[in-house]
This record gives structure tokens, sequence and C-alpha cells, in this order.
């Protein structure tokens, strides 16, 4: 579904990205995981077109997306949720939904209002992150895990068929955490997801596979259990908290 | 056309060029250190013209204007900065806004205060003479503009190249919040550099006045509106900007305005709109990546 | 409030709205009617404007070069086609509107903030040059006098009375235009592009162009403002496209408050009162308004950035949640 190919990212004299390969099956979840400055951000950003890669190439479902821009990915079936949260700060949660509702059926309808089955569409997907109840409220004034959920809900929306989640769980509570990961483990497995994580609960909680990439390359790839095992996944994160079973 | 005639309006242009950057300078500056596009600053230059017509009126110097005009502009910006535009320290676009409230009200007292009629200043004696230079007769004063742009650029080149002043300057360009966090009282150099903009925009009021009058409508055109040019299309920011800018454009304007008579206002626009898209930030100048 | 009665206090509003003159005679003069007619031409400029300020989050101040090319285009067709027909002259003003933003629209639309806003500055500027030097087609420095009368169906509009109808008839559907351009969809994709292009473009919508589209919009509603500013005094000043004008839309959208439907409209009663009323207040020798409308506006942006709509909200609230 996704094909990465040598993918290098060089900003002015620092390789952020030294030549990365990676390829993702159809409805396969991916975790990525690494040390702060592996790259991982860096990979995402030129996954969602957001960055242009130095070098190398990106395929999704068979097709070269790697000139295309982030508008254009949306529009092919990839969902980006941000690192740092970016929403709609002054309209409402539903709104916020709305508008990637709507992103597919075309923003030129201009003097109707919104039809009932878009906002149906927008609530059902609010509740499935957990914030039904919450549609009016403006996306500033939700408190910060509120506001993931929402980032979460609002990439739903888009009816993605690949998801790139960056560090979906940052900052939350346990309570929230554990809320979120379950979530993500239901969704469906026709969605292809990436998801870049720091919290090792959660990666082994969701991940088919595990990448690990340290210093811009992959160092290690496998199952969730064999990355475990790993020395050098071991050495990499020395000092880290690491679960070893 | 003869080349008498051209010489003659290559000497205009230059010395169009040098009036324009005294008064972009200002604006280019202040656009450098505060990320503010300082929509007043026509408003300041016309202020400063009407400043020179009363101290000329009053004390028959000229010398004295070019001192007090550029003295009262310079107060009035270090009284401004802090009581109008510190409050909206990083709203950058909110600041521009505030700038064009400040321009509606200083012109407007300004009509109310010297009236609504064109008034003119002459030369200072010693000045108000003519040349003969290749193939004509040319104005004196027209060369003096043409030597204190020259001097004041080079003056400026020296404070920001070689004095400490300088040297906070082009730190201030590139990064004004890290130089508060190395411990640069940072109010007092925004309000020195609001006010330092406002008194070339005075000074350039001043000297400009015997050739291009003092009118109402003047902080318009030429005052904003060429300086918004110069600025832009030399650069926003720094000092060999605003230099390559009035270079560029005063020459062209008054070329222009001999070639094309009826279109070259707009030929100039032109210009602009185009550096604007192709390098918004000017031929030569910088800007900080800001919020 | 429910719908119905909304809907119903709305339309007797308007009504109301369009009567004035009729129903206003035993108590105000005809300088009220005036006044009143060239408040609702600004407003309607305004809230054209606020569909790229306070909507799309674009801040223009070349708004006006719209607004003059409408005047002109209105006083041009009717003087070389020999016709008074309002169809023709105002469906002219509206063309050349639409036409002019698109060709400015495509230069603009992808700066943002400050740079935009010099940019709008600059090209408006191009546009007032061209007025004001291009004689022969705009009457230049003199402007263009003796703009036809508007006539429709057999009416001469020319008359004071019937000449605030238009106005008042044009404004009550530009303003429904924009509010129901607010309401949908495409208003809320406007916004979403004020708020985060970034995201905007995550989502796969084509930001550029929304831009553009509401650009074009404003465009034509300013161009319609600026046929019925023609005319109404029967001339066009080749300082309606200036600069001055862009800021004092600007002003107006502002103190009234951006991004609302009745910010331009509200901000459009005020500036109208302190550039018209005030001056009858004050000594003839005395002539300030203008910078009276600068220590408002500096007032506003200092402390009630949201303005006069926002500080009625923000009181609606406190005495709401008290």
């Amino acid at each position: 579904m996704i094909e990465v190919r040598e993918l290098r990212r060089v900003f002015g004299g620092v390789v952020a990205l030294d030549g990365v390969t990676l390829t993702l099956a159809e409805g396969e979840r991916r975790a990525v995981i690494g040390p702060n400055g592996a790259g991982k951000t860096t990979m995402i950003n030129m996954l969602a077109g957001e960055t242009a890669p130095t070098a190398g190439t990106i395929r999704l479902a068979g097709r070269d997306i790697t000139r295309m821009r982030p508008w254009q990915r949306a529009r092919l079936g990839l969902a980006h949720v941000y690192q740092r949260t970016e929403l709609f700060a002054s309209l409402s949660a539903r709104d916020n939904v709305g508008l990637a509702v709507a992103a597919h059926r075309g923003p030129y309808r201009v003097f109707r209002a919104v039809p009932r089955a878009e906002y149906a569409e927008g609530e059902a997907v609010l509740g499935r992150v957990g914030l039904a109840g919450r549609e009016s409220v403006a996306a500033r004034d939700l408190s910060h895990g509120e506001r993931r959920q929402l980032e979460l809900a609002v990439a739903l929306a888009q009816r993605p068929r690949v998801l790139l989640l960056d560090e979906p769980t940052a900052g939350m509570s346990p309570l929230e955490t554990a809320r979120i990961t379950e979530l993500i483990a239901g969704l469906d497995r026709t969605l292809t997801i990436l998801i870049v994580e720091h919290d090792m609960d959660v990666v082994f909680r969701l991940a088919d596979r595990v990448t690990v990439l340290h210093e811009g390359r992959v160092i290690a790839d496998g199952t969730a259990a064999d990355v475990r095992g790993d020395m050098r996944v071991h050495d990499v994160y020395l000092g880290k908290a690491v679960t070893v079973a | 056309m003869s080349p008498e005639l051209v010489f003659q309006q290559a000497l205009n242009g230059l010395s169009f060029g040098a009036l324009l950057f005294i008064l972009a300078s200002g604006l280019s500056l202040v656009f450098g250190m505060m990320d503010v596009v300082n929509l007043a600053h026509g408003a300041f230059y016309m202020l400063g013209a009407y400043v020179a017509l009363s101290v000329v009126q009053s004390t028959g110097s000229f010398w004295l204007a070019m001192l007090a005009a550029p003295l009262a502009l310079g107060l009035l910006g270090f009284v401004l900065e802090p009581l109008l535009l510190r409050r909206l320290r990083g709203r950058h676009l909110d600041q521009v806004l505030l700038t064009i409230g400040v321009s509606l009200v200083i012109v407007d007292v300004i009509g109310q205060v010297w009236g609504r009629e064109v008034r003119s200043l002459s030369a200072p004696a010693g000045l108000d003479g003519s040349v003969t230079l290749i193939g004509g007769v040319y104005p004196v004063y027209r060369l003096f503009v043409m030597a204190f742009g020259v001097a004041l650029a080079a003056a400026m080149a020296v404070v920001y190249r070689r004095t400490r002043v300088g040297m906070l300057i082009r730190a201030g360009v590139q990064d004004a919040e890290m130089l508060g966090a190395l411990g640069v009282n940072t109010n007092r150099l925004f309000a020195s550099t609001f006010a330092t903009g406002a008194a070339l925009a005075g000074l350039a009021g001043v000297i400009a006045a015997p050739v291009f009058g003092v009118q109402p409508g003047m902080d318009t055109d030429p005052g904003l509106l060429y300086s918004l040019v110069v600025v832009v299309v030399g650069g926003l920011g720094t000092l060999s900007g605003a230099v390559a800018g009035s270079v560029l454009v005063g020459p062209a304007d008054t070329f222009g305005k001999v070639l094309f008579q009826d279109v070259a206002l707009a030929v100039i626009f032109a210009i602009v709109a185009l550096v604007l898209l192709l390098k918004p930030t000017g031929l030569l100048g910088r800007i900080r990546i800001a919020r | 409030m429910r719908p119905l009665l909304r809907w119903a206090l709305v339309a007797a509003a308007a009504v109301a709205l369009v009567t004035f003159p009729y129903w206003s005679a035993p108590w105000v003069s005809r300088f009220a009617t005036t006044l009143v007619r060239d408040a609702l031409i600004l407003a309607m400029f305004a809230l054209s404007l606020d569909l790229l300020v306070g909507r799309a989050g674009m801040p223009s101040l070349g708004h006006a070069a719209f607004f003059g090319a409408g005047a002109y285009a209105a006083g041009i067709t009717g003087q070389r086609l020999g016709t008074d027909q309002l169809p023709v002259t105002l469906g002219a003003a509206a063309l050349v509107g639409a036409l002019l933003a698109v060709v400015i629209g495509v230069l603009v639309v992808r700066s943002e903030g400050i740079f935009f806003l010099m940019l709008t500055l600059a090209l408006a500027q191009i546009v007032f040059a061209i007025a004001f030097q291009w004689t022969a087609l705009t009457g230049g420095s003199n402007g263009l006098s003796g703009v036809g009368r508007p006539v429709l169906a057999g009416i001469d509009f020319s008359a004071p009375d019937l000449m605030y109808v238009l106005v008042a008839v044009t404004f009550v559907l530009a303003a429904l235009v924009i509010w129901g351009l607010a309401r949908s969809p495409y208003g809320r994709a406007l916004s979403g592009v004020r708020e985060n292009e970034r995201r905007m473009r995550a989502l796969g919508y084509d930001t550029a162009r929304l831009r553009l589209s509401a650009f074009v919009i404003a465009g034509t509603i300013a161009g319609i403002a600026g046929a019925l500013s023609a005319y109404s005094t029967r001339f066009v000043s080749a300082q309606d496209a200036g600069l001055a004008n862009s800021v004092r839309a600007f002003v107006t959208v502002l103190v009234g408050g951006a991004g609302t439907l009745g910010g331009p409209i509200v901000g459009s009663a005020l500036v109208s009162l302190i550039e018209r009323v005030v001056p009858s207040l004050l000594p003839t020798d005395l002539r300030i308004s203008e910078a009276i409308l600068g220590l408002v506006f500096i007032g506003f942006v200092l402390f009630a950035r949201q303005g006069m709509v926002g500080l009625g909200r923000s009181a609606y609230y406190r005495v709401q949640h008290r």
C-alpha cells in the first residue's frame, strides 16, 4: 500500500533521514519508533507531502506521490494527524469535523446550509472518538486530551485509506491514552495505519510490525516481539524505559 | 532625447533617489527591527515638512528646520511606540492597522492646524541658485539633496557596521526576541528604532519640501507610496536594500515620467507587484520568520 | 428566539429600511435619507470586504479598486453606449468588478498577512493611477461627471427617494447573499482557510482557489456598491479607487466587527455618523472628523479588536452568565 524507497532528507548540513526504505501492506498497522532526532517526524512530514524529500520515492497504492502536494494526497485517501494540535481554533468541534466531511464532497456548495446527512456523519465520528456531547464547543475551549481526540476525529472523517499518526497520545493522561489506543485498535482493518510513538505500551498494543529509526536510518524492522528482544534497539534506547518481557 | 536632457533627467533621477533613500530608510529600519510596516510613515514625512514650514516662518532658518523637524518627529515616535505599539507586541498585523489610525489622526490635525492649501518652502539662501553643468543650468539645491543623501547613507553605513548601536540593529533585524533574551532592553531599543524611523521621515519631509512642495495628499504621494515602492523593490529591513531600492526607483520613476508620462505611475506599481510576487522580501531584503 | 419569529423581524426591518424615506418624512429631513443611503452603500462595500478580511482571513487594503472600477464602469458604459438602462450599467459594474478581481486575485492569493496587505495596496494604487491619468476614459483628475440616471422598467431612479429605494433594495439583496454564503459549506471552508490553511490543504481543499473565489465575489459586490455610488452622486472621482477609500472600508469592518454579518453594517453606521453628523456638531472651522475616526479606530484596535459586535456579544454573555 505504501512503498518508501531510499527516502532521504537533508536540512542544510544535517542529514535528517538517510535512505529509509519500508513497505506497508494494506491494512497493516506499523509503528515507527526511535529516540528523539531519529527522523520520525521528518519521515511522516514527507509522507504527508509537507516536506519535499531530497532523494527517494514514495508510492501510495502503486502510484508515485513523491512530488504531490498535501491536498492532492488527501484526495487520494491520505490523512495526517499532526504531532502538535492543528485544529480550527475558533470553530466548533462539529465544524472542524464538518470541514473534513465536506472535503470530499466539494466546498463550492454556496447557497444551502450544511445538509443533515453531513452533520450526522460528523456527529457519528465525534461519537466514536468519545466527544459526544461536545460538538458545539469551540476547539480552543476543549481540553488537551479532547483536542487530540478531535484531531483523530477530523482525520477519520476524511474517510482515509491511509492514516499517518504522529505521536497521537503525546501529553495525554494514562486514562486518555488507553481510550485513544483502544479507539485506534478498533479501527477498521482495511485502514492502513502508520503510527509514530514513544509510548511502548501503545506500540505493543497496536502494532503488527515495528520499524526502529536511529539517526535517520532503519536499524530494526520486524514484529513487536522481534524488536523487543533486539539488542541493538536496547542499546539505542539505553536510558529509556522499555518494558522487556 | 538629447544628451543634455538625458543628463539633466539623470541628475533629477539621482536626486530623487537620494530623497527616496532618506525617506525609505526609516520605513525599512522599522520593519527590519520590529516587523511592522509603519503606514504612518508618510504622515510623519508630511508632518516634518509642515514643522519645517513653521520653523522657517518664525526663524527664517532652513537649517534650523532641518534640525527641528527630525527632532520633533523623533520625539513623537519615541512617545507613540510605548503608548500604542508596545501594547500590541507580537501582533504584527494589528500594529500595522494601528499605524493606519495614527496616520488618519496626524494628517487631519495637520490640515486643521496648518490649513489645507498648497504651501511652499524655498531652498535656503546659498542653495537656491543654479549652476552651469553640461548643456544647461541645474538647480544647486538638487545637487545638495544628492550630496546629503550620499552623506547620510555613508554615515548610516558607518554606524551600522562599526558601532555598538549598529550591531544591535543588525542583530535586532535578525532576531529581536533573542536580543531580549540576551539582556538587551528591547523596550528602549524598539522605541528608539521607531523614533529614528520617524525622525528620518521628518528629515525627508524638510529636504523634499523645496522640491516637491508642502500640500495635502503628500502623505500618500510621494510619502507612503514611494517609501513602500523603494522598500519592497530594494529590500525590506536592510540598509543596502533601501539604497538599492532608491537608486533603482529614483531614476526609473523620473525617466518613466518623461518617457511614458501618464502611464508612469502604473508602471512603477506594476514593478512593485512583480517584485512582491517573485521575491516578497525584495531584492536585497531579509525578514525574520514572524507569525 | 424561534426561527419564524426571527425571520419575521428581519423581514420587517428590511421593509422598514427600504421604505425609510416615506415613513420618516414627518420627522427627519432630506439629509437623513441621503445619509442613510450613503451609509448603506458603505455597508455594502464593507460587507464585501469583510468576506475577505473577516471570513477568509485576507486583509486587503486595496478593495477600493473594485469599488472605483465599478463606479467608472457604470458611468462609462452609460455614456458610451448611450443607455440609461439599469441592468446594462449595473451589469457592467458587476462584470468589471469581477474581472478586475480575477486579474488582481490571481496575483495576490498566494500571499498572506502583511505581504498580502502590501500587495493589495500596491495593485490598487495601479488601478487608481490609471484612473487618475487616463483622462480620455475616466476624466482623469477631474473625475467623470454626468453619470446617467438609472432607469429600469420605465422608472427613473434618480429621484432622491427612488434612488434610496434602489440602494436599499440592492443592499438587502447583497446582505442576503453574504449571509447565505456565510452559513454554507463554502463559508465554512473560508473560515477554515482563515483559521488554519495548512490543515485545510491537508484535508484536500485547494485553498488558493477558495481564496480566489472569495476575492472575486467580494470584488463583484464592491463593484456594484461603486455603481450605486456613481448613480447617487452622478459623479465618479478617482479617489473612489484610492487608498483613503480602501482604508475607510477597512476601518468600517474592524470597528463594526470582522467576521460577522452585523459588524460591517453597524460599523458603517458609526463611520457615517462620525464623517457626516459629527462635523455639524462641531464649530465649522474645526474639521477633524478624520482624526476622530482615526482615534476611534485606534481605540478599537487596542481595546476592542472584535469590534462593536464583539463588544455586544461579550456584554450579552456577561449578562447571561450572571
